[in-house]
C-alpha cells in the first residue's frame, strides 16, 4: 500500500508540471494584465504604466515569468497579491476557512438528504413518494442559485427577519465561545439552504440508481431467500454495494470544500475565498489567482489518490496485490 | 389593516396627549401650535445635512434594530481589501475606510475647488517656482505625536520611490530633482524642502495651475511607518498595511477580512472630537444593500445601491430612509478613431451626434436618473460652463441628413451613403457585458440606418478593446463607447492635447490645444473659469467624442444620523467628525 501511495504521489509530478504551465499560460495569454484595468484612470500616464508594469515582472518574456513564478512557488513562496498587497497566502489563508466551514456544512447535509430519498425512491420505485421527490428535486436543482439565494434572503431575511440578510457575524459583535458559535450558525442557515437545495437534487439520482441496480442483483434475492428481514437486506446487503461507486464521488468533493461558491458567497456577503478569487479574475491579480489555481490542483490530485486508496479498501475485488 | 385599525386610536392618543401637554405649559405660552410641539419632541442635530439629501418625513419606521445601536455608527460599502494605507490603497472602498483614520494636506469643496486642510495656507510664488504649505499647527497623530512638516516630506518620499506602485504619481508636478531621485542616484530630492517644522517648500520646473492637484497628498506619520526607510525599500512601511496610524477623526481598532472594519473615534481629532463613539465599515453587496437598510443591519450605503428609478422609488418607500442622487465623477462617450479620415470632418461628427438619440438610450439604461451630456465635465465643477452657450445637439435627423450631404456622403441607391466610392461603415467595438452598449447598439444600428450608415458592432471583452485602442493607427475599428472618471482639478490635457497620453485616437485641433495650455498653466481661478468656459464651447462645437451622459451615484441613510454635507467631490469622510446619532 505504501509502495502504492509513493508510486502514485511520484506520477502527479509530470501532472502538476503539466497543469501549471497550463494554468499560467492562459491567465498569461488572455488580454490585459493588473496595470490594464486604470485604463479608465484620466491621470494614468504611459510611463507610470510602463513602471508598474516593470515593478510586477509584467514587461518580462513569458518563459522568464513561468520560471521565475514556478520557481517561488517550489520554494512556497506564492508572491505577493497585486490587489491585497500582502503574501498570497495570508490572503488565502484569510478567506478560505471560511469557505471550507460552509463547504463541510453543505456536505453533511446534502449527502444526508440525498441518501435518504436517494434510498427511499429506490425501494419504492414509481411510488408517489418517489413521483414527488423526483418532481421537487428537479425543480431546485434546475434553478440557478442566485434566484434561488435572493428569493430566500426575501422571506427569511428582509420579510420574517428569521436570519440575518448576510455576512458571517453579527457587525460589531464580540462574541466569543459557544455564543459566538450560534451566531455564526444564523449566519450559515440560508447559504447552506441554498446550496444544500440546488445540489441534493443531482446526488439523490447517484444513490437511487445505484441502488436500483443492486437491488436487482441475484445476492440480494439470494439474501430475502435466505429469509432475511428487509431492513437488513436494504442496509446491509444493498446500501454497502450501492454505496462503493460514491465513494469516487465523495472524494473528488473534497478540493471542491476549499473551492468556495462565488455566486452564493456574493449574495449572502459570506467571506469566502471564492468572490475573492472572482476578483482576482477581473483585475488580473495573477500571483493570487495561479496561487489558488494550485493549490485546488494539489487538492484534485490528492483527492484522486484517495479516491483510489479508498477504493481498494472497500473493495476487495478491485484490491492491489 | 392593522394600520388602519390602529388609526382612531392614535388620533385620539395624539388628541389627549396635546390637551395634557398644553395644561401643562406655562401660562403665558397661549395654544402652542402642533408644530412647534413637534420641535420639542424631535430630536434635532447642531450639524444639519445638506441639500443634496432628500429627506425621510417618518421616524416611527425606523427599524428597532438600528435604534439600540446609540453609539455605534454603521456604514455599509463594497468589501474593503484592507489595504490601509492612503499610499498604497488599490481599490475605492480602501480609501472612503482610510479618509477616516487620515487626512490629506489639502481638502476638496463642495464645488471641487481645494480648500485648506492639515496646510492651513499655501503661497503660490509664480516668479520663483514654488509652493509653500504652512501646516496647521497643534495638529497630532492619534498616538499623540504631532504632526510635523517633516511627516509631509517622508508622505512625498514614500511615493517618489523607485519601488513605489500605489496609486499616486508624483511626476507630472514636475518638483526640481524628482527624476535624479527616481531614475538616477540622488538621495535626496532636490525640490522638496522643510523650511521649520510647519512649513514646507517645493521647487518645481513650473508652478502651474494643475501643481495643487498634483501635490495633494495624504499625510502619515514618518516616526511610526519611517523606522527603516531608505530609498528603494519600502517594505517596512508595506508591512504595516494592516495596522493604520493616522491624525484622522477615528482610530483604527479591528479589521475582520471580508466582513468589517471598526473604529474608535479619536478624542484629540484637530476638527473636534466625533461626536459618534464607534463607527463600523460593513460588507455589503450590490444584492443585499438595500434589504440591510431596510432591516436597520447598516446606517449609511455608499455606492452599493445603483442610482435607478426603481431603487429611489423603494428607498421613498421605507419611510425612514434620507438618500442623495450626486452626478458621478466621470462621463460617458462615444469615441471617434481620427486616424480614419471621415471622422477629420467636423460635420461628419456633427451629423453622428444629432443623428444619435441619446436621450433615449440614456433613459433606457437610467429611467430617466442620468443626463445628457454635451461637454467633459461634471455639472457639479467650478469649471462647468453656462448652460445656454453650450450645443445640445437634440436628435435630427433631418439635421445630420443636411450635415453628412454638405461633408460629401451622397446616397447611393441602395440606400446607404457613398463619398469618393467609400460606403460609410462603422466598426463598433462593444464591450461586454456592459448595460450602455445593450441599449446603444440596437438604437444607434437603427437610428444611424436612417441616415444611410452602416453601423456593425464587435462584441468583444473590454482587455481585448483595449489593446485595439491602444493600436488605434491600424485602423480597425472607428468608434467605441466607454467612460472617463473626472477628478477636483479639471485639466484635460491627456486626453485632449494633441500630444496627450490618454489620447490615443488621434485627436488634434490646435485651438483647443492652445486653451488647454493656458488654463492649466493659469494660476489665478477666476481666469482659469473663463479659459475653461472657451474650452468647453470649443470641444462642445468640434466634438472630439460624441459625449453620452453623467449618471448618479446613490448614498442611502437612516434618518436617525444627521450631518453629513456631502457633494460628489467631498465625500461623506469629510463629514464623520460631525455626524450624530439622533435618538428618536
Amino acid at each position: 500500500m505504501a509502495q502504492f501511495i509513493v508510486r502514485r504521489l511520484l506520477q502527479s509530478i509530470p501532472t502538476l508540471i503539466g497543469a501549471s504551465i497550463i494554468i499560467f499560460l492562459i491567465f498569461a495569454l488572455a488580454p490585459g494584465d493588473y496595470v490594464t484595468r486604470q485604463f479608465e484612470n484620466p491621470k494614468m500616464t504611459p510611463e507610470r504604466m510602463e513602471q508598474l508594469r516593470a515593478l510586477y515582472g509584467l514587461d518580462k518574456p513569458l518563459p522568464e515569468r513561468y520560471v521565475s513564478w514556478a520557481g517561488n512557488m517550489l520554494r512556497g513562496e506564492m508572491g505577493d497579491s497585486l490587489m491585497f498587497k500582502k503574501p498570497v497566502i495570508s490572503v488565502i489563508n484569510d478567506f478560505i476557512w471560511n469557505s471550507f466551514l460552509l463547504g463541510v456544512a453543505i456536505m453533511f447535509f446534502e449527502w444526508l438528504i440525498a441518501s435518504i430519498i436517494g434510498i427511499y425512491s429506490a425501494i419504492r420505485q414509481y411510488s408517489v413518494f418517489d413521483a414527488i421527490a423526483t418532481l421537487i428535486i428537479f425543480m431546485l436543482y434546475s434553478l440557478p442559485s442566485f434566484f434561488l439565494g435572493l428569493l430566500l434572503l426575501k422571506i427569511f431575511a428582509v420579510d420574517l427577519r428569521w436570519f440575518p440578510v448576510g455576512g458571517m457575524i453579527t457587525t460589531g459583535s464580540n462574541y466569543t465561545g459557544w455564543a459566538h458559535i450560534m451566531d455564526v450558525a444564523k449566519h450559515m442557515v440560508l447559504p447552506v439552504a441554498t446550496l444544500t437545495l440546488i445540489s441534493v437534487g443531482g446526488l439523490s439520482r447517484y444513490f437511487r440508481t445505484n441502488m436500483l441496480e443492486v437491488i436487482k442483483q441475484d445476492y440480494i434475492r439470494t439474501a430475502r431467500a435466505k429469509g432475511l428481514k428487509e431492513r437488513t437486506v436494504i442496509f446491509k446487503h444493498a446500501l454497502r454495494n450501492a454505496l462503493l461507486p460514491l465513494i469516487t464521488l465523495f472524494t473528488l468533493e473534497i478540493p471542491s470544500l476549499f473551492a468556495g461558491a462565488m455566486i452564493t458567497e456574493r449574495i449572502y456577503n459570506w467571506p469566502g475565498i471564492g468572490k475573492v478569487v472572482l476578483q482576482a479574475i477581473y483585475v488580473r491579480d495573477y500571483p493570487l489567482f495561479l496561487g489558488y489555481t494550485m493549490l485546488i490542483t494539489v487538492l484534485t490530485i490528492l483527492a484522486n489518490i484517495l479516491a483510489d486508496v479508498l477504493y481498494g479498501i472497500a473493495d476487495p475485488r478491485v484490491r492491489l496485490k | 389593516m392593522l394600520r388602519k385599525k390602529w388609526l382612531p386610536l392614535l388620533v385620539v392618543l395624539v388628541f389627549t396627549l396635546s390637551v395634557v401637554l398644553s395644561a401643562c405649559s406655562k401660562p403665558q405660552e397661549t395654544q402652542p401650535s402642533e408644530q412647534s410641539k413637534q420641535e420639542q419632541t424631535t430630536p434635532t442635530a447642531s450639524v444639519q445635512d445638506n441639500d443634496s439629501w432628500t429627506k425621510a418625513k417618518d421616524p416611527s419606521k425606523i427599524p428597532e434594530a438600528s435604534k439600540s445601536r446609540t453609539d455605534t455608527l454603521i456604514i455599509g460599502l463594497h468589501e474593503p481589501a484592507g489595504t490601509f494605507n492612503p499610499l498604497f490603497y488599490e481599490t475605492v472602498y480602501d480609501a472612503y475606510v482610510l479618509s477616516a483614520i487620515f487626512d490629506g494636506l489639502i481638502e476638496v469643496d463642495l464645488d471641487g475647488t481645494y480648500i485648506p486642510g492639515l496646510a492651513e495656507k499655501w503661497d503660490l510664488d509664480k516668479d520663483n517656482n514654488t509652493v509653500t504649505f504652512h501646516l496647521r499647527k497643534g495638529v497630532q497623530f492619534s498616538d499623540g505625536t504631532p504632526l510635523t512638516a517633516y511627516d509631509v516630506e517622508f508622505s512625498y518620499y514614500v511615493v517618489a520611490d523607485p519601488t513605489y506602485d500605489g496609486p499616486y504619481d508624483l511626476a507630472p508636478a514636475g518638483i526640481v530633482g524628482f527624476k535624479e531621485y527616481q531614475e538616477g542616484n540622488a538621495d535626496k530630492i532636490e525640490g522638496i524642502k522643510v523650511l521649520d517644522d510647519y512649513t514646507i517648500q517645493i521647487q518645481l520646473e513650473k508652478l502651474m495651475g494643475t501643481t495643487l492637484s498634483d501635490l495633494s497628498i495624504t499625510v502619515i506619520p514618518k516616526h511610526y511607518y519611517g523606522k527603516d526607510f531608505k530609498k528603494g525599500n519600502l517594505d517596512g512601511v508595506k508591512a504595516l498595511v494592516q495596522k493604520p496610524l493616522g491624525s484622522g477623526p477615528y482610530v483604527f481598532d479591528k479589521f475582520v477580512p471580508g466582513q468589517e472594519v471598526r473604529l474608535v473615534a479619536n478624542e484629540n481629532y484637530w476638527k473636534g472630537a466625533p461626536k459618534i463613539k464607534n463607527l463600523i465599515f460593513k460588507t455589503t453587496t450590490d444584492e443585499t444593500a438595500v434589504q440591510a437598510l431596510q432591516a436597520g443591519e447598516t446606517d449609511y450605503e455608499t455606492s452599493s445601491i445603483t442610482a435607478n428609478k426603481d431603487n429611489v422609488e423603494l428607498l421613498e418607500s421605507l419611510g425612514f430612509v434620507d438618500y442623495a442622487l450626486l452626478p458621478t465623477n466621470g462621463y460617458g462617450y462615444i469615441a471617434f478613431n481620427f486616424y480614419q479620415p471621415k471622422f477629420q470632418d467636423v460635420r461628419v461628427r456633427q451629423a453622428l451626434t444629432y443623428g444619435l438619440n441619446r436621450k433615449a438610450i440614456v433613459d433606457a439604461v437610467y429611467q430617466g436618473l442620468a443626463e445628457v451630456r454635451n461637454v467633459p465635465q461634471s455639472k457639479v465643477s467650478w469649471s462647468y460652463p453656462p448652460e445656454d452657450e453650450i450645443n445640445p445637439y437634440n436628435y435630427d435627423p433631418e439635421k445630420a441628413k443636411q450635415l453628412l450631404e454638405e461633408a460629401g456622403w451622397k446616397l447611393g441607391p441602395d440606400g446607404y451613403r457613398y463619398k469618393n466610392g467609400e460606403k460609410f461603415t462603422i466598426h463598433f467595438l462593444q464591450s461586454t457585458p456592459n448595460a450602455v452598449n445593450d441599449a446603444l447598439v440596437p438604437i444607434a444600428v437603427e437610428n444611424y440606418k436612417q441616415l444611410g450608415i452602416e453601423f456593425i458592432a464587435e462584441p468583444m471583452e473590454f482587455n481585448l478593446i483595449v489593446e485595439k485602442i491602444n493600436k488605434a493607427k491600424e485602423k480597425t475599428f472607428d468608434m467605441y463607447f466607454m467612460a472617463w472618471g473626472l477628478t477636483p482639478e479639471p485639466d484635460p490635457y491627456n486626453i485632449f492635447h494633441s500630444k496627450g497620453s490618454q489620447n490615443r485616437n488621434g485627436y488634434s485641433n490646435p485651438k483647443v490645444d492652445e486653451l488647454i495650455v493656458k488654463a492649466r498653466e493659469e494660476l489665478d481661478m477666476n481666469k482659469r473659469k473663463e479659459l475653461y468656459r472657451e474650452l468647453y464651447k470649443a470641444l462642445n462645437e468640434d466634438l472630439p467624442y460624441i459625449f453620452m451622459y453623467q449618471r448618479n451615484d446613490l448614498n442611502a441613510k437612516n434618518m436617525r444620523v444627521v450631518g453629513f454635507q456631502i457633494s460628489s467631490f467631498r465625500d461623506f469622510t469629510y463629514s464623520l467628525y460631525q455626524a450624530e446619532l439622533l435618538q428618536y
